[in-house]
């Protein structure tokens, strides 16, 4: 039964998901949102899907074509692997979805040879944004898409590569 | 097909409540929209439960 979870809930499954982070700038601070609230959430790729092409799908059937879609590091989580995906919006297409204040985190660290005992979303999304950070000051296409105020709140961040969290 | 409440959860916490009918629409709807699945009328059906307040009116007393 591809897709959910005997028991009680409708679960997410498959061997590759991605989870959204859909973040904006509120006038002077970044918010996370989402069509379920200030959460990120898990989406289905199928074997022959491209993971951002489903990203951006979906995104733009919810809230209409986000300004940047990028994913910022993965990890695995049971038997599948999940690709974090960071997506930016306009203050326009937020809508009467729950929105919150982005709190800062320490990032999950690695061993030198293992990976960090325990994940947390906050922490993804932490080092998601200082993906971002750097893909501001690192690539021109995304530094485009940024107004001043983000290039603002991103200089608080320390700018990361992509890289696995688990 | 019955036009009892059903109820519906799915993982990232979004909830449907209505006839067998709605509920299946509804979840569909959700899973295409939010989820990129695409859900069964079956495998939607094998995860709805009596809607809470239908199944405690259809309680008997002690």
């Amino acid at each position: 039964m591809a897709g959910l979870r005997a028991g009680e809930i409708l679960d997410v499954e498959g061997p590759v998901r991605a989870e959204i982070f859909m973040i904006w700038l509120k006038v002077d601070h970044l918010e996370l949102t989402g069509p379920d609230g200030p959460v990120p959430w898990i989406v289905q790729i199928e074997d022959v899907e491209h993971p951002v092409e489903v990203v951006e799908r979906i995104v733009t059937g919810l809230v209409g074509a986000p300004l940047l879609v990028h994913s910022t590091s993965w990890r695995r989580d049971a038997a599948a692997v999940i690709l974090s995906f960071l997506v930016v919006i306009g203050p326009d297409q937020v809508g009467g979805m729950a929105s919150q204040p982005i709190v800062r985190a320490e990032l999950a660290r690695s061993e030198a040879t293992r990976a960090p005992a325990r994940i947390g979303q906050e922490q993804v999304l932490e080092h998601a944004i200082r993906h971002l950070a750097w893909l501001a000051q690192d690539d021109e296409v995304v530094a485009a898409r940024l107004t001043d105020g983000w290039r603002a709140e991103l200089a608080g961040y320390v700018p990361e590569p992509f890289r696995s969290l688990a | 097909m019955t036009d009892a409440p059903m109820h519906l959860r799915c993982v990232c916490g979004w909830e449907a409540t209505g006839t067998e009918e709605e509920v299946v629409a509804a979840a569909t709807e959700h899973g295409a929209l939010v989820h990129n699945m695409k859900p069964t009328r079956d495998e939607v059906m094998a995860m709805v439960v009596a809607e809470p307040a239908a199944a405690a009116d259809q309680e008997t007393p002690p």
